[in-house]
């Protein structure tokens, strides 16, 4: 009896010990004014390795690292300085804010830190070095305002007005719509720059008005999209609303009531419930019982986490042999909840899906299956 | 020998604690250190020594920790505060000067940088940072000087606000992106290669504890000589200090122009240190964070300051285990501190002119 028990507690000891713990980090903003998209992310990355460390089948257990870095440059590069300088942690999923991100890259490249970016969207995050340690799975502006422009000259738009807020998020996408939608034909009819706690438009949108544009393009989040739309018809202007990512979500209609009736709006990635391993991540999501949504960006974290994990079990946890398993030729087409994942040779996931979202009846609905889209009501113009 | 040994105390203590990783760890280390503090109280240790003392520890531990990057960063940041703090401390500690847009000279010492370093030996950049600040501290001092009291702080609080907005705006200072630094480069030192084996942020820890050694001294002798009693005396009475023939103005913006000075030098060398600036860095909560630290600290006293920058960053560091919620503790923690101890951990002594 004795001899079994202590037999059970070797075999048990043993294959606890038999997997070995493998240490990555989460870094996002957990405390501050973007906290709900950071615990949605940090949820979702943690849902992965909880899933992760539950399968049987994975070579090793993992430990999620999760780090604050407040949305502030300095504590990012304090939080990049602490994971790359910790030889324990192989690799990371990092960094929602584009400052942050901006200015953490050169610190994992010095360290040699893998990390996979998960909700930062500024281009040069990317683009401007060549470092193998950085990749990205969500898709930058660059996508999400080229198929913006795209669609707004294809529905027949020729004059589009722009307010947009004066942080990184609404100026860059104002330079990259600007830049795609004059290069297919059409005309910036005037462009506005706003700061993200501004009250009242009434200048903005009387000038605007007398420039008679066909639609307003509004880059920027939620609390103020709502407060120009709605002051937008207190002056009677009725022009097509065309916003960006930052408005997805239900606040916005909720906010509006009717109003909000036939806006658009894009966004990286295909929506979670679209996809067959979408739908488990939710119903997972739910499961865990966590406090927070995972709010738009959690699935680009997830699949961060995963893509780096499954990096891990094919190369070891190894930070030189992970960054290899993580280039180009072994990224391409891969299967994720936000959809495939290709990386160029700058680490960039290159086949980002843009899905197209109108306002219909008090939801957010995709535009190829709205009324709008088979004609039964139309767009303003 | 007493003051020797407390710094070899709080030498071995502060390696274990920058080293410690572990919930536990860092929560006995932590009760060790309000256990200490409290007996210290309760015993009225006093503690008299040379400064040289405080340095020789910082290096030592420094040397100790020559390998872990991360730590030598904390331990950089807390110095560049402390120098920051310095100069917010002429400013609120003897001259009663307000100024709660600390975060934002530190910023015009930041951007400075930024901009010149490409351009100009990068010690006299650090140098400029400053001197922009003072700069920009003499504009706002006018509207300082023709209010008061609340008054006085809401003028320093729209400043700094409109220092995050002016930023953001402003494209050819990269706007809401921020800007990238170079290396920093000091005669033959290039500060982003590896010395010896050891991590390159010690050369940072170097120059940093020279630059806290300097500003130390400044504001030391400022306060012994005797502006340091025209300033003293225009903080607690002005009609009595200008009945005695000082110039309030005069006094106020010597002080706010030399606080400013050594902010921007902090907030040069800080730049220099991450290697990229945004306006995120310099908003008005962070020129609240310094003020907390000097009312902590204690004002008045460099030690406190010292000692309460210490704590303001290395605290939420090592709760980060705690994650969203270190904010709430790092707080509460403040809020307790400041409850037993309302005139902060090491109130100023009298200034005594003899020894």
């Amino acid at each position: 009896m004795r001899f079994a028990a202590v037999a059970l507690i070797a075999l048990l000891s043993f294959a606890a010990r038999a997997k070995e713990t493998v240490r990555i980090a989460f870094i996002g903003p957990l405390t501050g004014g973007n906290s709900a998209i950071g615990l949605g992310g940090r949820n979702s990355a943690d849902l992965a390795v909880r899933l992760r460390n539950a399968d049987a089948k994975a070579k090793y257990t993992y430990d999620l690292v999760v780090l604050d870095d407040e949305c502030k440059p300095d504590a990012g590069v304090q939080m990049a300085t602490k994971a790359g300088s910790d030889r324990t942690i192989v690799g990371g999923v990092t960094n929602y804010c584009s400052v942050v991100a901006m200015a953490a890259v050169d610190t994992y490249h010095r360290f040699g830190l893998p990390v996979i970016v998960w909700g930062a969207v500024l281009p040069d995050i990317t683009y401007k070095n060549d470092f193998k340690e950085v990749h990205r799975v969500n898709g930058t502006m660059i996508n999400q305002n080229q198929t913006n422009a795209k669609f707004m000259s294809e529905h027949g738009y020729k004059n589009v007005a722009i307010i947009h807020d004066t942080t990184d998020y609404g100026k860059g996408h104002d330079k990259y719509f600007t830049q795609f939608f004059t290069q297919s034909g059409g005309k910036i009819a005037g462009d506005f720059g706003v700061t993200a706690d501004q009250q009242d438009f009434t200048a903005e949108l009387t000038q605007l008005k007398g420039l008679k544009p066909d639609a307003l393009y509004f880059g920027g989040l939620t609390p103020i999209g709502v407060r120009i739309r709605a002051q937008m018809d207190k002056l009677g202007l009725g022009v097509q609303f065309d916003g960006t990512s930052g408005i997805v979500n239900d606040d916005f209609i909720k906010a509006l009531g009717p109003n909000a009736e036939g806006a658009l709006a894009f966004r990286e990635g295909a929506p979670a419930e679209k996809l067959a391993h979408g739908k488990e991540f939710l119903e997972q999501y739910n499961k865990q019982g966590y406090t927070q949504p995972p709010e738009a960006y959690g699935p680009f974290a997830y699949a961060a986490a995963v893509l780096l994990m499954d990096a891990i079990e094919k190369a070891g946890p190894d930070r030189k042999k992970i960054i290899a398993q993580l280039s180009p030729a072994h990224v391409k087409d891969v299967e994720s909840i936000v959809g495939k994942i290709t990386f160029d040779d700058h680490g960039q996931n290159t086949v980002p899906v843009i899905t197209k979202y109108v306002v219909q009846d008090g939801k957010w609905v995709m535009w190829e299956d709205s009324e709008y889209a088979s004609g039964k009501r139309k767009l303003a113009k | 020998m007493k003051a020797a040994a407390v710094a070899a105390v709080a030498t071995a203590f502060a390696w274990l604690l920058l080293r410690a990783e572990s919930q536990t760890s860092i929560s006995l280390l932590l009760l060790l250190a309000v256990a200490a503090g409290v007996a210290a109280a309760r015993l009225r240790f006093r503690l008299s020594g040379p400064s040289v003392l405080a340095f020789a520890a910082v290096a030592v531990l420094a040397l100790l920790l020559r390998e872990d990057d991360f730590s030598l960063l904390l331990l950089t940041r807390i110095l560049i505060v402390v120098v920051a703090c310095l100069g917010l401390n002429v400013q609120f500690g003897y001259a009663g000067v307000v100024n709660f847009a600390g975060a934002s000279f530190f910023g015009v010492g930041g951007y400075t940088a930024a901009i010149l370093a490409p351009r100009l030996p990068h010690l006299l950049v650090l140098l400029l940072g400053g001197a922009a600040a003072a700069l920009v501290g003499s504009i706002l001092i006018l509207p300082v000087l023709r209010t008061r009291g609340h008054y006085a702080a809401l003028v320093t609080i729209a400043f700094a606000l409109l220092f995050r907005t002016f930023l953001e705006v402003n494209d050819t200072l990269g706007g809401p992106q921020g800007l990238k630094l170079p290396e920093l480069v000091i005669g033959p030192f290039h500060f982003n290669d590896p010395v010896f084996d050891a991590s390159f942020y010690l050369r940072y820890v170097a120059l940093g504890l020279v630059l806290a050694a300097l500003a130390l001294g400044v504001v030391q002798r400022l306060e012994r000589s005797w502006i340091g009693v025209a300033l003293d005396a225009v903080r607690l009475d002005e009609i009595a200090a200008a009945s005695f023939g000082l110039s309030i103005a005069r006094w106020k913006i010597a002080a706010f122009t030399i606080g400013n000075f050594i902010t921007g030098v902090a907030g040069a060398l800080s730049a220099f240190m991450i290697g990229f600036i945004a306006p995120n860095n310099y908003a008005f909560s962070e020129s609240l964070i310094l003020v907390s630290i000097l009312l902590l600290g204690g004002i008045g006293n460099p030690w406190g300051l010292a000692l309460a920058s210490a704590i303001v960053i290395v605290l939420p560091e090592k709760l980060q285990t705690i994650q969203e919620y270190r904010f709430l503790i790092f707080a509460a923690v403040v809020i307790l501190i400041l409850l037993f101890r309302p005139a902060g951990l090491l109130p100023r002594p009298l200034r005594r002119l003899k020894t």
